[in-house]
């Protein structure tokens, strides 16, 4: 199966879940929020997977779109729609400054992780401090994207548009990374990830290429940032959080398969149905739960469900081709 | 047993100016207040110093940069404070909390940092970095249901003067304690067997293995101490200020951001940086908020990242 017939299949799984359980806000919150995850973990698949640039501020830079576009809508008294470009630009602008400076530096993995960390945490903290901006740690109520009035028009909940919205959207990014990375691009960063020197040396721009994908990565988490606020309907600097948001994505991406097209939505799929399992048996150890498993994925299986699923796939049919006659 | 007396956060500094907050002119600041400041930022520079101390031990020996460290603080004055609950005395008590940590301490490297040192290179470096982040999340996860609230340690210490100025005797203590600790820890890297050994390990590992010594019993050695003084960090810490779940990760990201400005190899540097920082922030956040304080804090570290990434390679 093609690389865009998978995504295909994939987005319209997606789209038909909502018809198994109908009229349950709950439901189309969870799913709504799974596909959150798995957009931000498709970015991070980008910056990570396949420029090595362990980005640890995807909360931060969903805030900084968040930021943009609900203050920029709310001053100019027009639609967030309207504002959703400046919200990728601001963001992406951002992510490819700092992976500019990292890659000019040539900063590994490790220094970016570091780097981007400490930047996660200064991010918050200004989303906290600039309280006359944002409305410090309460933050303020946000429904400039118009999702109920569209929903009433419809005939369904707000949240299910926003849902559709979404998963159109991790279409398009999941189509944009397969053609990304059958590009120029993607031989260019599989020569950067295989040997930097050597890729420099056969006249390979790293620096233009990792800010390249850093950018890319961040206006798309700057965008799914401002749907992010849509499902929540509220703007609050604990919403971008370090442990609430960079920690989930990144045991999203890996569990699922990094550098792996469809990694991000099976790793979402697996970690909110944990979730929403945890939530039924035991309530209040899921992060306990949660930092187990950070260990245990990076101990021990960090090859990922969809690439470990392909493996088995490959060596059965391996077996079956020799069993016939040749 | 949650605190009464209100919050009190790790910006010392703010009780002793008064109900509010930062001073409007700072000419106003009378010298005494002034000192008491400096004595408050000393305490806090020094409880920085022993978490990048923390931090830069186990990454010097190991390549593991221990994300844990902050919460380590936080579980040694827990279990301190909960020791005091069931009738121990408070030292008796503070003991059984440092011991506790040293406990969890060879726990973790008996088991996950076993696993984690069987990577090399920048592998490891990126498995440790999660391996320890994740046991952070999963311990204050243990943590925060029998301890949902702020705990200090039941002292009271009160204030000494000197002269005009009202230092509070908690942070004379902190500095007494961490000071004591800092050295002890100077003296058995210079002078002790063990100290040599690792202070081998750390320079050259190869090197260290054709002397005889063996670096994987000196790194779980190392890293139990570090442990034992990350809990001892936090109980200096809890003597004047309340300490909850939630103040796990802000102390690692404190130590990540010492140990970054002091040179993560570096256990004089760690220690400078960590009474240089916690001085300039504590006299920041007195003189123009605790915003711009930590801000501030930030921004060093990311220069610091940026002006020498070699600190960490």
């Amino acid at each position: 199966m093609s690389s865009y017939r998978r995504v295909g299949v994939a987005t319209g799984a997606l789209a038909a879940v909502p018809l198994l359980v109908t009229g349950s806000s709950s439901f189309e919150r969870t799913l709504a929020g799974l596909v959150v995850f798995a957009l931000l973990a498709t970015a991070l698949n980008v910056a990570f997977g396949a420029t090595d640039q362990l980005f640890l501020f995807t909360g931060a830079l969903a805030g900084v779109g968040a930021y943009t576009a609900s203050l920029s809508a709310a001053a100019l008294g027009v639609s967030a729609w309207l504002t959703l470009p400046l919200a990728a630009l601001v963001a992406g602008a951002t992510a490819g400054l700092v992976s500019w400076v990292a890659a000019r530096r040539e900063f590994t993995a490790v220094l970016v992780a570091i780097l981007t960390l400490n930047l996660q945490l200064a991010l918050t903290e200004l989303f906290v401090g600039a309280s006359g901006l944002t409305g410090g740690s309460t933050g303020y109520p946000f429904e400039a994207l118009g999702l109920a009035a569209a929903g009433d028009a419809l005939g369904v909940s707000g949240t299910l548009v926003l849902y559709y919205l979404l998963v159109a959207l991790l279409g398009l990014s999941l189509a944009g990374y397969v053609r990304l990375l059958d590009s120029r691009h993607g031989l260019a960063f599989a020569a950067i990830r295989a040997d930097e020197t050597a890729a420099r040396a056969a006249g390979i721009d790293v620096v233009r290429y990792r800010t390249a994908a850093g950018a890319l990565a961040g206006a798309l988490v700057g965008v799914v940032g401002v749907g992010y606020i849509g499902l929540e309907s509220y703007v609050a600097p604990s919403l971008f959080a370090f442990l609430r948001v960079d920690v989930l994505v990144l045991v999203v991406l890996v569990l699922g398969g990094l550098r792996s097209t469809l990694g991000p939505v099976v790793g979402a799929v697996v970690v909110v149905t944990l979730e929403e399992l945890l939530r039924l048996l035991i309530t209040g150890y899921d992060t306990v739960v949660f930092g187990a498993l950070l260990i245990v994925v990076f101990l021990y299986f960090r090859q990922g469900i969809v690439p470990a699923a392909e493996a088995a796939l490959a060596r059965w049919r391996e077996s079956g081709d020799a069993e016939e006659p040749a | 047993m949650p605190a009464s007396g209100g919050v009190r956060t790790h910006r010392m500094a703010l009780l002793l100016a008064g109900d509010g907050g930062p001073p409007a002119v700072v000419a106003a600041v009378d010298p005494g207040q002034l000192l008491a400041v400096a004595v408050d930022a000393v305490a806090f520079g020094l409880f920085l110093a022993l978490l990048g101390v923390g931090i830069t031990l186990v990454f010097g020996l190991g390549d593991v940069l221990n994300l844990a460290v902050g919460t380590f603080a936080v579980a040694g004055v827990l279990v301190a404070v909960a020791l005091v609950d069931l009738g121990v005395g408070v030292a008796p008590a503070a003991v059984g909390g440092v011991l506790a940590v040293a406990a969890l301490g060879v726990a973790v490297d008996r088991t996950l940092l076993s696993l984690v040192y069987r990577s090399e290179g920048q592998e490891r470096v990126l498995l440790g970095i999660f391996v320890t982040l994740g046991l952070a999340i999963a311990v204050d996860g243990l943590l925060v249901k029998p301890f949902p609230g702020s705990y200090t340690l039941p002292v009271e210490f009160g204030v000494v003067r000197v002269g005009p100025a009202p230092l509070a005797a908690a942070s004379l203590a902190t500095i007494a304690i961490a000071s004591v600790v800092l050295l002890g820890l100077v003296l058995f890297l210079r002078h002790t067997y063990l100290g040599r050994a690792a202070r081998t390990v750390f320079q050259d590992e190869t090197g260290a293995v054709l002397v005889g010594v063996e670096p994987r019993r000196v790194r779980s050695l190392v890293f139990v101490l570090s442990a034992a003084v990350a809990g001892i960090a936090g109980l200096a810490y809890a003597a004047g200020a309340t300490v909850g779940v939630a103040s796990g990760f802000e102390f690692t990201t404190f130590a990540v951001i010492v140990s970054v400005v002091g040179g993560v190899r570096s256990v004089p540097g760690a220690a400078a940086a960590g009474l240089l920082l916690g001085v300039v922030v504590q006299f920041a956040s007195f003189l123009v908020g605790t915003f711009v304080a930590e801000m501030l804090l930030f921004v060093v570290a990311v220069a610091a990242l940026l002006a020498r990434p070699e600190v960490l390679g």
